[in-house]
């Protein structure tokens, strides 16, 4: 069977899974895993702001939590606070992101490689201890609860995510498009752009690229998609807390992406999806599940570099360099 | 008046602990390459080496010797499992790390349990001056961070195995023309970054407590420390380790922890962003 039509496949499959989940699920193993799959939907869009900068711009930031708080609190505030109902407050919290990120990232991306990836989390780090402390707005660690308005009201039709199927229905099809913007903007010419930038940024910068403000883009575009993530993890949990905009958040993020393979569009879902089924299996028989975790993570590393999905493009296209995507972002720029 | 010297004071203290810990990280970033997520839990095991060493021998000096030594010894073998294959790669650095760091956290809670313990300082009392009465144990911790540092910049500039791993830093290739075993290099420097973490732990453990999640909070300060002191000046960390905790002690008189925390983050972005050199570079020629 040829490369192609394995991944014809695969895709087929693997779409049919996903949409069959609230049926198929419950009936073969129970309707926890439904929101299992939900929950790794949630955080793949997460992995994939990571994987946006680190794989396709050449930015490791481990400082997105700080994007996917502010798209948690943009909805809890939202609701709790300001009484919006839901797309007002699902819009909230994105321009929260957006806005932060934008702020942030006009003084974040003058910098490149190392000291990018300490002032981004400097950044993350300033707003968790500020979200701490201003227990008045945010609840500090205890976070904010908050009850879940209607996502549709047509008349006498309604809709809300406290309906378990709808919920799996809203997350996968909101995650669904973001990876469709995604990878029509990999395939844009900004996204080509973004790529030059990433292989070699001077040689950009020669062909009459801005890279500073095609960096910026990309920053914002990121804190787009942690935006989404946070506020999708907001209503899923119906719940903010500043926990999850501690560092390691961000930093299982960039994990994820790198296991899965950055730079690939799919590498970031294959690892939080590896991931959190190794936790969700492990954890329930064994208390230490995170030996596995790590062990797992180094593994990885060592016998994958360029993560799970540039291992199987290396086995799908041996010989063709031009098929696939060239994972190598694991290989760049290994000096500042 | 009292407060503001005995914060002041404990800053400066906990600044020199911090300063060995934030030289490993600074020799194992400087030479290798390595972002190391693990660090903080570096520091963490050495806290848990000293309370082992306490409970199978009852003496809490023997630690001083053992945990560095055990450290040192983990290191070597960190780097030779773990991070020799990934080659030094800082990506890759950031995920092996990670996982490492996983993994000795969730050991120490099998081995030593979840709860946070606490390890009497072998020498108690206190000393009275400037108008407050200051524990004894925490000048002797001083003390020994101090001498620490000293021998380690004196094995770093005036040692063979010194020099060696100045050179292969400098430039790898050519030390190994000239014959410098830099595989062996690696090791030791690891080996050596570990064990610097994990005497600060022994140092630290009757000040703090021992606790499988203690590095977590030690991490970014190390990493502050690192690029405020500018990356690969060792001198220019370990005083900025020194300058960061004194800092936050003076604001902690005044103001709660979170804002010193807050504060002293605000200074590494402008730092960052207006020196990335560091804040000492051009002091140092």
């Amino acid at each position: 069977m040829s490369p192609a039509s394995i991944r014809l496949i695969l895709w087929v499959l693997v779409t049919a899974f996903m949409l069959a989940v609230p049926w198929l699920v419950p009936a073969l193993l129970n309707a926890f895993w439904v929101s299992v799959i939900a929950e790794i939907l949630i955080w793949s869009l997460f992995a994939a702001s990571v994987n946006l900068l680190y794989g396709y711009t050449g930015l490791l930031s481990f400082g997105q939590a700080l994007y996917f708080g502010f798209g948690m609190y943009g909805v809890a505030i939202g609701i709790q606070d300001l009484h919006l109902s839901f797309w007002p407050a699902l819009g909230l919290g994105i321009v929260a992101a957006m806005a932060m990120a934008l702020v942030t990232g006009i003084l974040a991306v003058r910098l490149t490689w190392h000291y990018f990836a300490i002032i981004t989390v400097v950044f993350s780090l300033i707003f968790y201890f500020l979200a701490l402390s201003n227990k008045w707005l945010t609840g500090g660690d205890d976070g904010i609860n908050f009850s879940l308005p209607p996502t549709f009201r047509i008349g006498g039709f309604t809709r809300s995510l406290t309906d378990a199927t709808f919920q799996y229905e809203f997350i996968l099809a909101t995650v669904a498009l973001c990876f469709w913007l995604m990878w029509r903007l990999i395939e844009s010419p900004l996204g080509k752009a973004l790529v030059a930038i990433r292989d070699n940024d001077v040689r950009a910068s020669l062909i009459g690229l801005n890279v500073y403000l095609l960096r910026l883009i990309a920053f914002v575009l990121a804190g787009f998609l942690a935006g989404v993530s946070g506020a999708l993890f907001a209503f899923f949990g119906r719940y903010a807390s500043a926990s999850y905009m501690f560092y390691h958040v961000s930093g299982e993020a960039v994990v994820w992406t790198i296991v899965g393979g950055a730079g690939t569009l799919l590498g970031p879902v294959v690892g939080t999806t590896l991931f959190i089924i190794v936790r969700e299996l492990v954890s329930t028989h064994w208390e230490h599940h995170s030996l596995i975790v790590g062990a797992v993570a180094i593994v990885v590393v060592i016998f994958a570099p360029k993560g799970v999905v540039g291992l199987w493009n290396d086995w799908m296209a041996p010989s063709a360099a031009g098929l696939g995507r060239p994972a190598g972002a694991a290989a760049l720029r290994t000096e500042p | 008046m009292d407060k503001v010297f005995l914060l002041a004071t404990n800053g400066l203290i906990w600044g020199l602990i911090i300063a060995l810990i934030a030289l490993g990280l600074a020799v194992i970033f400087g030479l290798l390459d390595i972002i190391n997520l693990a660090h903080g839990d570096f520091f963490m095991v050495g806290t848990v080496l000293a309370w082992a060493t306490m409970q199978t021998t009852g003496s809490f000096w023997l630690a001083f010797i053992v945990a560095p030594l055990i450290g040192f010894l983990l290191g070597a073998l960190i780097q030779r499992v773990i991070i020799q294959p990934i080659h030094n790669v800082a990506a890759l650095s950031i995920v092996a790390t990670f996982g490492l760091s996983l993994i000795l956290q969730e050991s120490v809670r099998i081995t030593y349990g979840p709860t946070p313990g606490r390890i009497l300082a072998p020498i108690s009392g206190t000393i009275h001056m400037f108008g407050v009465d200051y524990e004894i144990y925490r000048l002797f911790a001083a003390a020994v961070a101090i001498l620490a540092l000293g021998g380690f910049f004196v094995f770093l500039n005036h040692t063979k195995l010194g020099t060696w791993m100045r050179a292969v830093r400098h430039d790898r290739d050519t030390a190994i023309a000239m014959g410098i075993p830099a595989g062996r290099i690696y090791v030791l420097t690891f080996g050596i970054g570990f064990a610097l973490a994990a005497l600060g732990g022994v140092v630290a453990a009757p000040i703090t407590t021992v606790d499988f999640r203690g590095g977590v909070d030690i991490l970014p300060f190390c990493f502050m420390a690192v690029i405020i002191g500018g990356l690969g000046n060792l001198p220019g960390t370990a005083a900025a380790a020194v300058l960061l905790a004194f800092l936050e002690g003076i604001i902690q008189s005044v103001a709660d922890p979170t804002v010193a925390r807050i504060a002293s983050l605000l200074l590494m972005s402008a730092v960052l962003l207006l020196r990335p050199q560091g804040l000492f570079q051009g002091l140092t020629r």
